[in-house]
């Protein structure tokens, strides 16, 4: 097989595909075939070009060029210019402008943005993710031949766990015991289940892996299977990544024709059939428990535990239930050896991470740096600094069930171990990052009610926990707050933290009772004067005061 | 085992018990909410939280298993605040409009589990309760239950009860976080959620926010009285709510020692309402020309007179001496649904006091007797095996002419939850489509009248595959032969002509019966011939499926205590123990016992009767507990019977179809109105106790009975049901162990009981009246 000498990338994104974009694609492909250069150049799509109005737009590798707005009708001048003769078209050339998503990326190579550590996203934006030849070209399925071929199912699992690679999900469980677990439970078939069901608020580190490397999810999850002894895999994708399912079914149909997914695979007495299940919407679904209920064809609600889904999984059979993030680590740690991925985090926390940052930050995206490195470093160096007059007051982790950390925490190393120590989940890898002008109350009603509208309603405290807390915070931010309800949103957190069934209602409270620890003072300003600090709530009713309490704003 | 620590004391467990399992098995108890010991573990309530040293947050011990070393605190003051902590948010949630109804005034409902946890627990209720109603009360059209959603906890006990119990999943439950709420169906109502208004969602309900409808403003009750219900033969336990004289409820209890527990039907948990229907007889009643003494006018019968009980009686009894003086024929008819002891009578006022054996019950005018064929066969008058064996142990069902889940609802659920459950394969074979089918492996659609040839076919594939069970056939060898020669002529292509069945269906059937063993053959009324109860008898014999635990042949009889009247010799040919009347033996016992000799031929059937009647060889019918015209396939027929025949007498409750054709009317009461016993489809004899005095001057039918039989023969004087029982016993040997005592004792006695030391016979042996054979199952035509 030939590696081809140039890549062309047409935006595929909704509102490209409102412009024109499937034209320019179709016109591409004409155009390369009536040169006889479809051997020589792919013609491939891009999603999540962020948020530009010159749309669409079409990039040539190797050269990394952007053209845009481009129209079926420049294509021709493109083809002879670019990719026979080598000439920039200087006139079809896009304008430089701050762009997030993939793009961003791409720019980061180019010397633009700082150097990350990429292993799960190593091949993102550089492969055509439609396409298994080039997933082959670049390493793909090398692994899982060395698997195969090189090792037994319990060496795969030992240089997992060598490896030290912990669970990405959040909860840091370390992978090769989980997958030890699997293959020593009783039952059969064993199961595996990709956790792509990525709801997080803010978190699309899993979405960037499907939609640029839906293949080495296919492969990992392949090695997986090799290693506990299941048949069968489930990836459970959240409904909304409709391009992501796409290239999913594409890339499981791809590899069942070659061989590499399916009956005898590598013609080894070795089958796997991966079934992919689409969502319905429901963040509750990303629980791990909730997930098994919803791929059986029930409500999404989480199952009691013990047992764990390592023993009593879907369909009742021993299940590894691993993420996007960490199932992608998989397949460099076995062509690698796991003793090559110590190199990266720290001591207690190895490998990558791939954050998303959002925020008052110049950059928003994603970024794979190792696990261990600072929040400053991050905001600093990565997110290229708050945005200009802002000063950081505030970083949430790991979505909205994370914890709120004060810019006092900034320093903190970000790996399992010393967050765990501060209070800390890790959790998605999602990073809101606000300076001043964020309202922490009106953050708290807002991550309240998102869970609010989450909760699947199957325990008491979290049902009644999350109503209660958004209507305490929703008082507060319109000016009818009272001083009991502080100590109600103490001792009912707690209860919900306590009480409740599932990580949902164990987490919900967090970052509601984060704020109290750290911004008490602001809060009890919106009680006791009316005030919103930020001038984010809209106090319009004039609280009731108490004469003795009346203040003169 | 495990062993495990909870409070102060150490045990061990089986590994995979709960903790909640764990600790009642020491007598220690943690409350719970959403749990139910008949339903699968929800944990979702956290009420049963308790404190587990070492883990990091509490457990629900209703779904947490044990582990080794565990140590528990079930009442720790952490634990009793967590559980302080869930009643104030469930109460939070929870709503009550008052409308419970106590000495006429509206109040709260105190009486649910979750107001009675609250004040366990020192919570009050008034100030931690929701201030605001969300829903509409009473939100549902349905007939039977009442739907309040701003009392619901969200247990979803009702769903799982829906589910798992009655097996027809119309709850759920639906949005989501504090939105959530039960819904039925697609959010639509309970009925068009395809409801069956069981009543099982209400049972289990911990908070009163589904709840009897008819019953919402009876307020409580002054007294429970357990008794047996009234409509199929399952033989139900419940309990009637008696208040001021009146059944407000019906209710039934887990524990009671009976096949239902919790759980009834819509008829046995709501048609209740019979009992205080204003069109019930107060008094008995005759026809104006027989007061008068003059002939019975030419068209009609004339006008209904109110009279007093000896009036009336005197009046029937000297009919019928005199239409015996004459030499004429007498016919009696009783209903299914009398007591044994009251069916006792009538075959004992029929055989000694009228000298005929034209008795029979009523309920054969309009459909066949399960059991007939099978005595001659199997030589078994009733069901071999029992209810609960068969839903247990079974590992197929062939359920064939049989309406399963409206005629025995509360069995028919029983074996959709072990379909569920166990995962045991159904065959339902009916010329319509029956609700028990949506649960079947196999469905087979055969032609009317076919049943005997269809089971024919698949003995002729069983035998053509080698699939017969040859101990069996060794064991049982008699006849074999001419009954085989009879199946050979069934070959799977003519039987797919003659039934309809494709023959691929016929394999896939016979493969089932042949591949689980044991297998179960339900029937029911749809089986209408002695011809294909043999053909059933011939294939379980065939499978060995007989005598043995989850197999058997098994008629389930429509009436309450169809089986009873059958026992007790409300029959034509057999006297009370299926003793024949042609056989002195039989005779002699009850000749002597009763002081008079016994007819030796046999009597008419009632279908006869009532033709006879019309034709004049019947002069007199009396009819106990049975409307014939409103349950007869043929009223035109018996409408000119009736009305050609002499001298009718009828003992009913209330007016009814069969009333305008009646010289007499003896008024009885309901079931919640006499104390006796019946007899259930599994021959289990169980007690009815009265709950209510018999309304205005009617009277129980066997009080009736018996003043008649005084003015017409020696040996009437029975003061009570219990008396009766007696004579039963000692005449009838499978009765013998059975007296009201033991059955008030709550002993669960299904007959042969041979003393009364013996505990009765749950699978009856092969053969207990005659021989065992294989019989013709072909019409000679």
């Amino acid at each position: 097989m030939k590696a081809p000498r140039a890549l062309v990338l047409v935006s595929n994104d909704p509102a490209s595909v409102e412009r024109g974009s499937e034209d320019v694609f179709r016109a591409l492909q004409a155009e390369i075939r009536g040169h006889h250069l479809q051997e020589e150049i792919k013609v491939s799509t891009i999603s999540s070009v962020g948020e530009r109005d010159d749309l669409p737009l079409v990039m040539i590798y190797p050269e990394g060029v952007v053209y845009s707005p481009i129209t079926a009708d420049d294509v021709r001048l493109l083809v002879e210019e670019h990719l026979i003769q080598g000439h920039i078209v200087r006139s079809l050339v896009g304008r430089m402008r701050e762009s997030v998503g993939e793009i961003a990326w791409l720019r980061a190579r180019s010397g633009v943005l700082p150097v990350q550590q990429r292993i799960v996203l190593g091949r993102v934006g550089l492969v055509d993710p439609e396409s298994l030849d080039d997933y082959l070209i670049h390493d793909g399925y090398a692994a899982l031949g060395k698997a195969l071929f090189e090792m037994t199912p319990q060496q795969v699992i030992a240089d997992v766990d060598n490896s030290g690679l912990q669970g990405r999900g959040g909860a840091g469980f370390p992978t090769g015991r989980k997958w030890e677990f699997v293959r020593g439970a009783q039952g059969s078939p064993k199961y595996i289940i990709c956790n792509a069901d990525e709801s997080e608020p803010g978190t699309f580190k899993d979405r960037m892996v499907i939609e640029g490397d839906p293949f080495s999810l296919i492969e990992a999850m392949t090695i997986a299977a090799y290693a506990v002894g299941a048949e069968a895999g489930y990836i459970y994708i959240r409904g909304e990544y409709k391009l992501g399912f796409k290239r999913l079914e594409n890339a499981i149909h791809q590899a069942e024709e070659r061989g590499l997914l399916g009956d005898k695979i590598f013609g080894k007495d070795f089958n796997f059939h991966i079934h992919l299940h689409a969502g319905a919407g429901a963040y509750i679904c990303g629980e791990e428990t909730a997930l098994i209920e919803s791929i059986e064809g029930k409500r999404g609600q989480p199952r009691a535990r013990p047992p764990y889904p390592p023993t009593y999984g879907v369909w009742g059979k021993p299940t590894a239930v691993n993420n996007v993030e960490t199932l992608a680590n998989v397949p460099p740690i076995i062509r690698n050896g796991g003793e090559w991925y110590h190199q990266f985090g720290t001591e207690k926390s190895r490998g990558t991470k791939v954050y998303t940052i959002m925020g008052n930050v110049n950059f928003t995206g994603v970024i794979e740096v190792p696990l261990g490195i600072t929040l400053r470093e991050v905001i600093d160096i990565y997110g290229q600094g708050m945005k200009k007059g802002g000063k950081l007051k505030l970083v949430q982790t790991g979505g909205s069930s994370g914890s709120i950390v004060p810019a006092s925490l900034q320093d903190t190393p970000m790996d399992f171990e010393s967050w765990r120590k501060a209070g800390v989940s890790l959790g998605s890898g999602a990073l809101l990052i606000c300076d001043e002008r964020t309202c922490v109350v009106d953050l708290a009603k807002t991550i309240l009610n998102f869970f609010h509208y989450e909760c699947c309603a199957k325990c008491v405290p979290c049902r009644m926990g999350t109503h209660r807390l958004y209507e305490i915070m929703n008082d507060i931010s319109i000016g009818r707050g009272t001083f009991e309800s502080l100590a109600e949103i103490q001792s009912l957190g707690l209860d919900m933290e306590i009480l409740s069934n599932c990580g949902l209602g164990q987490t919900a409270s967090v970052a509601v009772r984060d704020i109290l620890k750290h911004f008490r003072t602001e809060v009890e300003e919106h009680i006791r004067d009316g005030v919103c600090r930020a001038g984010v709530c809209k106090i319009t009713p004039t609280p009731i005061y108490a004469p003795h309490e009346a203040v003169i704003r | 085992m495990i062993n495990l620590k909870i409070n102060d004391t150490v045990l061990d467990v089986k590994e995979g018990t709960t903790i909640l399992n764990a600790a009642a098995s020491v007598g220690i108890y943690i409350p719970t909410l959403c749990y139910h010991k008949d339903l699968s573990p929800f944990g979702g309530c956290r009420f049963c939280a308790v404190e587990v040293t070492g883990a990091r947050l509490p457990m629900t011990a209703c779904n947490t298993p044990v582990a080794p070393q565990m140590r528990v605190l079930t009442d720790s003051p952490t634990v009793i605040r967590y559980r302080q902590a869930i009643l104030r948010m469930l109460l939070a949630n929870y709503y009550d409009a008052g409308y419970k109804r106590h000495n006429g005034k509206f109040v709260m409902d105190e009486d649910n589990e979750l107001i009675r946890f609250a004040k366990e627990y020192g919570v009050d209720v008034a100030s931690a309760m929701a201030k605001h109603p969300r829903f509409l009360v009473d939100s549902d059209p349905n007939p039977y239950v009442w739907v309040d959603r701003n009392k619901c906890i969200q247990c979803l006990r009702c769903v799982r009860a829906c589910a798992e119990v009655q097996g027809r999943f119309v709850w759920s439950q639906s949005y989501r976080g504090y939105q959530a709420r039960i819904v039925a169906g697609d959010d639509s109502t309970m009925l068009a959620s395809r409801c069956e208004s069981c009543g099982a969602c209400v049972v289990y309900c911990p908070t009163g926010a589904l709840d009897n409808k008819m019953s919402v403003h009876k307020g409580q009750a002054d007294k429970l009285v357990r008794t047996t219900c009234t409509y199929c033969g399952v033989g139900c336990q419940l309990d009637l709510n008696v208040k001021d004289g009146k059944i407000i409820r019906v209710t039934s209890e887990a524990d009671g020692g009976s096949f239902n527990g919790l759980h009834l039907c819509v008829k046995g948990r709501y048609g209740y309402e019979f009992i205080h229907h204003p069109r019930r007889h107060s008094k008995p009643r005759v026809r104006e020309y027989l007061l008068k003494g003059e002939a019975r006018p030419a068209a009609g019968r004339g006008k209904l007179v109110d009279v007093d009980w000896d009036t009336a009686l005197d009046i029937v009894a000297k009919k019928f001496k005199q239409v015996c003086a004459d030499g004429a024929q007498i016919g009696v008819l009783a209903s299914g649904h009398l007591l044994n002891e009251e069916s006792y009578l009538v075959n004992k006022l029929a055989r000694q006091a009228l000298g005929t054996n034209n008795v029979d019950t009523a309920s054969n005018l309009y459909f066949h007797n399960e059991t007939d064929g099978l005595l001659d066969s199997l030589g078994l008058p009733a069901m071999s095996n029992s209810l609960d064996d068969i839903a247990a142990n079974a590992q197929a069902f062939f359920v064939i002419g049989s309406n399963l889940t409206e005629q025995h609802p509360v069995f028919g659920a029983r074996v959709r939850q072990n379909i569920l459950r166990r995962k045991v394969k159904m065959i339902v074979a009916s010329p319509d489509f029956f609700n028990i089918e949506e649960y079947a492996a196999l469905s087979l659609r055969h032609n009317r009248g076919t049943e005997a040839a269809l089971v024919n076919g698949l003995m002729n594939i069983i035998l053509e595959k080698g699939w017969e069970n040859k101990d069996a056939l060794k064991k049982y060898p008699n006849g074999f032969k001419e009954a085989k020669a009879i199946i050979d002529g069934y070959t799977p292509k003519r039987v797919a002509e003659l039934t309809g069945v494709p023959a691929e269906q016929l394999y896939a059937a016979a493969e089932i019966l042949a591949s689980h063993h044991p297998a179960a053959v339900l029937w029911g009324i749809g089986i209408t011939d002695p011809e294909a109860t043999h053909a059933l008898a011939n294939l379980q014999l065939l499978l060995g499926n007989l005598g043995q635990a989850g197999g058997g042949v098994n008629p389930l009889r429509a009436q309450n205590n169809s089986q009873g009247a059958s026992d007790m010799g409300c029959s034509p040919e057999f006297l009370p123990g299926y003793g024949r009347v042609s056989d002195a033996n039989a005779r002699g016992k009850f000749e002597q016992a009763w002081g008079s000799p016994i007819r030796t031929e046999a009597g008419m059937n009632s279908v006869r009767m009532v033709e006879a009647a019309g034709e004049g060889k019947v002069r007199a019918l009396y009819i106990v507990g049975e409307d014939i015209l409103n349950t007869s396939p043929e009223a035109a027929d018996f409408r000119k019977n009736l009305e050609a025949c002499e001298f009718v007498v009828l003992q009913e409750m209330a007016f009814s179809e069969t009333t305008r054709y009646a010289d007499v009317i003896l008024p009885d009461v309901s079931f919640a109105e006499k104390t006796g016993t019946f007899t259930s489809t599994e021959r289990r004899v169980q007690m009815v106790h009265q709950a209510i005095e018999p309304l205005g001057e009617a009277k129980p039918d066997w009080q009736i009975l018996a003043e008649l039989g005084k003015r017409l023969a020696a040996g009437w004087d029975y003061a009570s049901p219990a008396q009766i029982m007696d004579e039963i016993a000692a005449l009838t040997p499978i009765y013998a162990g059975i007296s009201h005592d033991r059955l008030s004792r709550g002993e669960r006695l299904q007959w042969p009981v041979e003393s009364k030391a013996h505990n009765g016979t749950p699978i009856l042996p092969l053969g207990l009246f005659g021989e065992v054979s294989w019989s013709a199952a072909e019409k000679i035509e």
